[in-house]
């Protein structure tokens, strides 16, 4: 036995290298290298050169389209923090039966395919749709075109992204300790000053979390633009894969790709900084 | 204050809530459009996509691919959580982040990179290829899931059955693995779900042949907007329904079983 202990000591630990091993030579061939892939073709497609790099960021097109989805980005997250925020507010302060209920419409929303998604609100947007329906019975004679518009994407990513939002908010209210409440009650703080100084500080992780995620996720947003918006308003994503499908714009499309990737990495390198990135999923 | 906010938390539930439920009426409609409320009511959606091949083969497509990749994922997964989660090592950290890196690289630059490395090597438009694709995507997910299960384990029962003699490897299989049992099934379910839901890669390189039920729905959404598609989601609905309320149903209706048939046992006892 002691003799096993420190021969144990003495030979330094393959076990880790040998078990760690098959995934990290799965992870280099198969997710790696189609990455390099994308970055090589931003400079060699058609010709080695920097012409892509150059007509991305110059071009007043794309200019438009990276600005574009910057916003559309912002507003997700905003609109997602504003629906979040109460939700999870309600939640915390319902009875735990209540509480449940909710949770399980939002879990269930976020594992319904977003795809499933996508179509419901082609539904509800659509020109034979409820909304048209009801915009027309109450006297619009020509009701505005919903669908295929910024308003109708922008609002089913809302809807899509809206639980990753509440669950981060939720998971750090509910560990809030009813007694700080309390206490800052008994110091005479009400309402508003109550939910400036001592709520919002604490739930701050809860919406860091969230927006970092919806933010992120909205950034690279592919289906949902390209299936509900504009097709003159779009995307980074959704031009990227215009570039690859329709005219096998490889160069091009791996500029653009090269500077999506460059701008998620960013902000999850400053998030990880902070936070540490493993926390971002919880 | 506190009252505004429980009016918008209530706003924001019906938002969540309302387009799942639109979905349902949707696909028992008898238009050919996409008129909601619908005209009227009937079967015909669902006979269509039980007959269609055009529906069949993608729904069986996306489950064989789905079933491989989560064969490849935890083979792949289980050794290396075990690496990362007990033991220390110089490039531990660097190995953590490379693990997660797939979650952070948005799917539509990882189409781009597939649809030109894979189209070198043949595999666009295989099951192979879009199995090798999604399980980059889907170690993350496992992997973090396993991890927090792993970071839980009471490793002194394992230290305990080592006392008794049992060997590193029957520990293992007795001891560690049945423990880690449901650990293991919600990771490979993670896996699963992941790459069955999963759409942008799947739309760029499964091609006509190996063409998954979500790369069917963008094509017919974009193209025709099908109703068919209605029963689809309808049916993934209801499946995630299932999923979700069943196992918590599950669990009370077994405690209200047992309970009296443990009573039984003691009291027949002499």
């Amino acid at each position: 036995m002691q003799a096993t202990i420190a021969r144990l000591a003495q030979r330094p630990n393959l076990w880790p290298w040998l078990l760690l091993t098959p995934l990290a030579v799965y992870l280099a061939v198969f997710f790696l290298v189609p990455l390099i892939d994308v970055v090589i073709m931003s400079f060699t497609e058609p010709r080695l050169s920097l012409a892509n790099y150059e007509k991305v960021l110059t071009g007043v097109l794309y200019q438009r389209v990276f600005f574009n989805t910057f916003v559309t980005a912002a507003l997700v997250t905003l609109i997602c923090l504003l629906i979040g925020y109460p939700l999870a507010y309600l939640m915390n302060r319902s009875t735990p039966r209540t509480a449940m209920l909710i949770l399980t419409l939002v879990t269930m929303s976020f594992w319904t395919s977003f795809l499933v998604r996508t179509y419901a609100w082609m539904v509800l947007l659509g020109d034979s749709g409820p909304i048209i329906g009801f915009l027309k019975f109450a006297c619009y004679q020509n009701p505005p075109q919903l669908l295929f518009t910024r308003f109708a994407s922008t609002l089913a990513m809302v809807h899509i992204l809206a639980p990753y939002m509440i669950m981060n908010i939720y998971s750090v209210m509910r560990k809030i300790d009813p007694v700080l409440i309390r206490s800052a009650q008994s110091l005479g703080a009400r309402g508003g000053s109550l939910f400036r100084h001592v709520y919002l500080p604490l739930t701050a992780p809860g919406i860091a979390n969230g927006s970092v995620l919806v933010f992120v996720i909205c950034l690279g947003f592919y289906v949902t633009p390209v299936l509900l918006g504009s097709p003159r308003e779009q995307m980074i994503a959704g031009l990227i894969g215009h570039q690859i499908d329709e005219f096998l714009a490889f160069g091009m499309g791996s500029a653009m790709a090269v500077i999506l990737l460059l701008m998620t990495l960013t902000i999850l390198t400053i998030y990880h900084r902070r936070f540490g990135l493993d926390k971002l999923w919880g | 204050m506190n009252r505004f906010l429980i009016i918008l938390g209530i706003i924001a539930v019906v938002f969540v809530a309302a387009p799942l439920v639109i979905v349902i009426p949707m696909s028992f409609s008898n238009a050919r459009s996409l008129q909601f409320p619908p005209p009227g009511y009937g079967w015909g959606y669902y006979e269509a996509y039980f007959t269609d091949m055009r529906w069949l083969r993608p729904t069986y497509n996306s489950l064989i691919i789905a079933a491989g990749t989560t064969v490849l994922t935890m083979i792949l997964v289980v050794p290396a959580t075990f690496a990362l989660v007990r033991h220390r090592f110089a490039g531990k950290s660097i190995a953590d982040i490379m693990l997660l890196m797939p979650l952070a690289v948005p799917h539509i630059v990882m189409a781009v990179g597939y649809y030109s490395f894979f189209g070198a090597f043949g595999l666009v438009q295989t099951h192979l290829g879009v199995i090798l694709a999604h399980t980059c995507l889907s170690v993350p997910i496992a992997f973090l899931v396993l991890s927090a299960n792993l970071k839980g384990f009471d490793r002194t029962l394992e230290r305990a059955a080592q006392s008794l003699g049992a060997s590193p490897w029957r520990t293992f299989i007795h001891i560690t693995l049945p423990i880690l049992k449901p650990g293991l099934i919600i990771s490979a379910l993670f896996a699963f779900v992941q790459s069955f839901d999963e759409t942008v890669v799947a739309i760029f390189i499964s091609g006509r042949n190996a063409a998954t039920l979500p790369r069917k729905m963008f094509d017919s959404i974009r193209q025709e907007a099908d109703p068919v598609i209605a029963v689809v989601s309808t049916l993934l609905f209801v499946l995630v329904l299932i999923g979700i309320v069943a196992p918590p149903l599950w669990a009370a209706i077994r405690a209200r079983i047992k309970a009296p048939s443990a009573l039984s046992t003691i009291e027949k006892r002499p």
